[in-house]
C-alpha cells in the first residue's frame, strides 16, 4: 500500500495557549465542537464546554469519533398516528460540527465510512453530517504496541481525510496544514489566531510507528486464507461482545428498530456488529455464520479483503482500538501474522 | 446521487388478507398515494421492507407479478415480533413499504426456452412472482413446469392458484407432500421434492431451472439437475439472508464481499458457487 497523501492548500501556526480562545470562539459561533474527554479510563469525544475538560493526554481515544458522522443511535424517520393512517416525518438537518483531536488514522477511517455510506445508494443523514463536519486532526507524537497505521499504508503524519491537521512542533506551537475548503473557511473565521507559516518537514515531530505486517502480501493472499484452520484457534477467546465493532472507526454495520408508544414513535438506526450470533440468524433458525470463528473470520476478511474488492481500499486504519478494548485479548495483528506465517 | 431519505417508506393500505396455510398469510397492498403508485416499478425477483409503525421492518419478496399493476402482494410466515404484528393486521390497516430492492430474474433472456420452477415450502412466494410474470407472457416461453412441495397438504400456499395451474393445459404442475403429510383426499405426489424431481425428470435441453427452497432441498436437488444435464449457467435461485436496510449498507446479509440485498437476491448457480458458504 502506498502512503496516502492529499494536496495541502495552506500552512499556518497556532499558539497552543490560544486553543482555549479558538474553542470558545467556535462555541460562541453556535457550532458543535467535539473534543476528547476522559471519564475513568475511557477517552471519548463530547461537546466542548470548558478547556479544563479537554483531554490531551492520550495515544488514541478509546472510542472512535465515528459518531460525528454515524451516531450510535439516530432517527431515520418519525411517525404519528393520524385518523387511521400515519404522518411520517424525516429528521431535521443537524448543525455544523467541528471535531478536534482525532488522529490521522481516524480521519482516514471517517473518509472510508462516509465513502461507504455515500457510495451507490447515498445515505441521507451521513451525507448531511459529512457536509457539515470539519475535522481537525492532531498528528501523533506517541504510539503504543497496538498502533499499526504504517502496516496499512498510513502514518502519524497522514493528512488524508482531514480538513486541518495540527502537529505540535515545540515552543508552544501547533503547525497547521489546511487541506480542504472547509478547513480554509474555518481558519478564515478565526484568522486572528493563526499566523502564516512556511512548509516544514513534519517527520521529526511525529511518532515513528514500526511496521507490524506486510499488507500488500496480505491483500495478495487473502483469498487463500478463507479455509485456514487459524480462524478457529485464534477466535476461541472471542466472547462475541461486539466491543471491537463499537470502537472501530470503519465498522458501519447497523440495525433498524422502532421505538414507539401507541400514538407516535421513531424508527432508529443503531450500531450493530457481525460478531453477534443473531446478526445473521434467519427467521427459520438457520444461521449462515453459526459459530464465532465464522464471525471473526468475516470481520477480518471484510477489513482486509471484501473492502479491497468493493471499495478498492482496506477498511482498517491501524488505530488499534479493537485490540485495546477487547476483554478477551483478541488481537488482529497476531491473527494476520499467524495467517501470513502459514 | 439520491437526494432523499432512503428509509422513508411508502404508505400502503392492506386491501386484502388471504390465509394461505397455518400461520402463513398473503397481503394485497395498495398505495395510499396515487403518485407513488404511478411511479412505482419493479421486476420479478425483487423484495422490500414491510413495516408496522412502532414494531419495525421485515423483509419479504414481492410475491405478485410486475405484469399486475396497481398493487403488490407479499406472503409471510408468522415467526417473530414484526411478522406477528403484521399477522394481527386487518384489511384496511396502513403499513409501510420500502422497495423495490435487489436484482431481478433475467426473464427477457429466457424467451423461447422451457422453464421449470422447483420450490419447497414457504419458498414458493418468490417464484410465484416469476411464474405469473411468465404466464402473463405465456407465448414467449415453451413448456412451463412447476414442481412444488411442502411438509403437509395443509402447508401448501396459494392453494387456489395451484388449482388454477393444475387446470391450465399450458402448465404442468406437480405437487408433493413429505411422507406422512398427505390427507385422505390428497391426489398429488408423496415424497421429498428431489425424489419427485427424479421421478418426473425434465428435459435439460433449452431449459432454465428456477429453484428455491430450504438449504437441504437445494443441496439434494442440485445433483439431480446436474445428472439430468442442466449446467450451472441454466439454474437460478434466490437467497433470503437476514436483511435490515435492503440497500447494501447494514451488513447483515453479507456473504463474502456480496451484499445479497443489492448483488442478489437472485443468483445464477455458477455465481452462487463463487461465494463462501455463508447463506
Amino acid at each position: 500500500m502506498k502512503i496516502l497523501s492529499g494536496k495541502i492548500m495552506n500552512y499556518k501556526t497556532l499558539k497552543i495557549d490560544n486553543l482555549d480562545l479558538f474553542f470558545n470562539e467556535i462555541k460562541k459561533s453556535g457550532k458543535n465542537l467535539l473534543v476528547p474527554k476522559k471519564k475513568g479510563k475511557t477517552t471519548y469525544f463530547s461537546s466542548f464546554i470548558n478547556i479544563n475538560d479537554v483531554e490531551f493526554n492520550y495515544i488514541q481515544t478509546t472510542i472512535s469519533p465515528k459518531s460525528a458522522l454515524f451516531p450510535k443511535v439516530e432517527e431515520l424517520i418519525s411517525f404519528k398516528k393520524d385518523d387511521g393512517t400515519y404522518v411520517v416525518t424525516e429528521p431535521s438537518i443537524e448543525k455544523e460540527t467541528i471535531v478536534f483531536g482525532l488522529r490521522p488514522c481516524d480521519a482516514v477511517g471517517l473518509e472510508y465510512l462516509s465513502n461507504f455510506f455515500l457510495n451507490e445508494k447515498s445515505d441521507f443523514t451521513v451525507r448531511l453530517r459529512k457536509e457539515n463536519t470539519t475535522l481537525i486532526t492532531l498528528a501523533c507524537k506517541n504510539f503504543d504496541e497496538n498502533c499499526f497505521c504504517t502496516s496499512v499504508g498510513l502514518s502519524p503524519a497522514s493528512i488524508k481525510g482531514s480538513d486541518i491537521c495540527l502537529t505540535d512542533i515545540g515552543n508552544g506551537l501547533f503547525y497547521a496544514e489546511i487541506i480542504t475548503d472547509k478547513g480554509e473557511k474555518l481558519i478564515a473565521e478565526h484568522s486572528a489566531l493563526f499566523s502564516n507559516a512556511e512548509k516544514i518537514n513534519k517527520e521529526s515531530y511525529v511518532a515513528q510507528v514500526p511496521l507490524k505486517f506486510d499488507s500488500d502480501n496480505l491483500i495478495k493472499n487473502i483469498k487463500n486464507y478463507y479455509n485456514s484452520e487459524k480462524w478457529t484457534i485464534n477466535s476461541l477467546p472471542c466472547l462475541g461482545c461486539g466491543a471491537c465493532a463499537f470502537v472501530c472507526p470503519t465498522c458501519t454495520c447497523f440495525n433498524i428498530e422502532d421505538e414507539a408508544n401507541p400514538v407516535c414513535g421513531t424508527r432508529l438506526r443503531c450500531w450493530d456488529s457481525c460478531a453477534f450470533g443473531i446478526f445473521t440468524l434467519h427467521a427459520s433458525g438457520h444461521n449462515p455464520r453459526p459459530i464465532q470463528s465464522n464471525r471473526w473470520r468475516h470481520r477480518v476478511l471484510h477489513k482486509f479483503g471484501y473492502s479491497v474488492t468493493n471499495m478498492d481500499t482496506l477498511s482498517c486504519v491501524g488505530c488499534g482500538r479493537c485490540i485495546r478494548v477487547c476483554p478477551a485479548g483478541m488481537n488482529i495483528i497476531e491473527q494476520i501474522l499467524d495467517l501470513q506465517e502459514a | 446521487m439520491e437526494n432523499n431519505n432512503m428509509y422513508l417508506p411508502y404508505l400502503m393500505k392492506i386491501d386484502k388478507i388471504t390465509c394461505e396455510a397455518p400461520s402463513i398469510k398473503t397481503f394485497k397492498l395498495k398505495f395510499i398515494n396515487k403518485e407513488d403508485e404511478e411511479s412505482f416499478n419493479f421486476k420479478a425477483g425483487q423484495f422490500g421492507e414491510y413495516s408496522i409503525f412502532g414494531e419495525g421492518e421485515s423483509t419479504f419478496c414481492i410475491a405478485s407479478s410486475p405484469t399486475r399493476k396497481g398493487y403488490i402482494e407479499c406472503t409471510f410466515r408468522e415467526v417473530g415480533k414484526i411478522t406477528s404484528a403484521l399477522a394481527n393486521c386487518e384489511e384496511g390497516n396502513i403499513i409501510g413499504f420500502r422497495g423495490p430492492y435487489g436484482n431481478t430474474f433475467p426473464i427477457e433472456q429466457w424467451t423461447g426456452k422451457n422453464l421449470i420452477f422447483i420450490a419447497g415450502g414457504i419458498a414458493l412466494p418468490p417464484l410465484r412472482c416469476v411464474i405469473w410474470n411468465a404466464l402473463d407472457l405465456r407465448d414467449k416461453f415453451k413448456d412451463i413446469t412447476i414442481l412444488y412441495g411442502a411438509k403437509t397438504a395443509d402447508d401448501l400456499v396459494y392453494k387456489y392458484e395451484l388449482e388454477d395451474w393444475k387446470n391450465r393445459n399450458d402448465v404442468k404442475l406437480i405437487t408433493t407432500v413429505d411422507p406422512g403429510g398427505e390427507t385422505k383426499d390428497w391426489t398429488g405426489e408423496v415424497g421429498f421434492v428431489p425424489h419427485i424431481l427424479g421421478k418426473y425428470p425434465p428435459h435439460s435441453n433449452n431449459t432454465i431451472a428456477i429453484v428455491c427452497g430450504p438449504p437441504i432441498m437445494i443441496k439434494l436437488t442440485m445433483p439431480i439437475l446436474m445428472k439430468l444435464g442442466f449446467t450451472n449457467e441454466n439454474i437460478f435461485t434466490t437467497l433470503e439472508n437476514r436483511m435490515k436496510c435492503g440497500i447494501g449498507k447494514c451488513g447483515h446479509c453479507m456473504v463474502g464481499n456480496n451484499y445479497v440485498c443489492k448483488d442478489g437476491p437472485v443468483y445464477r448457480y455458477d455465481e452462487l458457487l463463487q461465494l463462501p458458504l455463508e447463506y
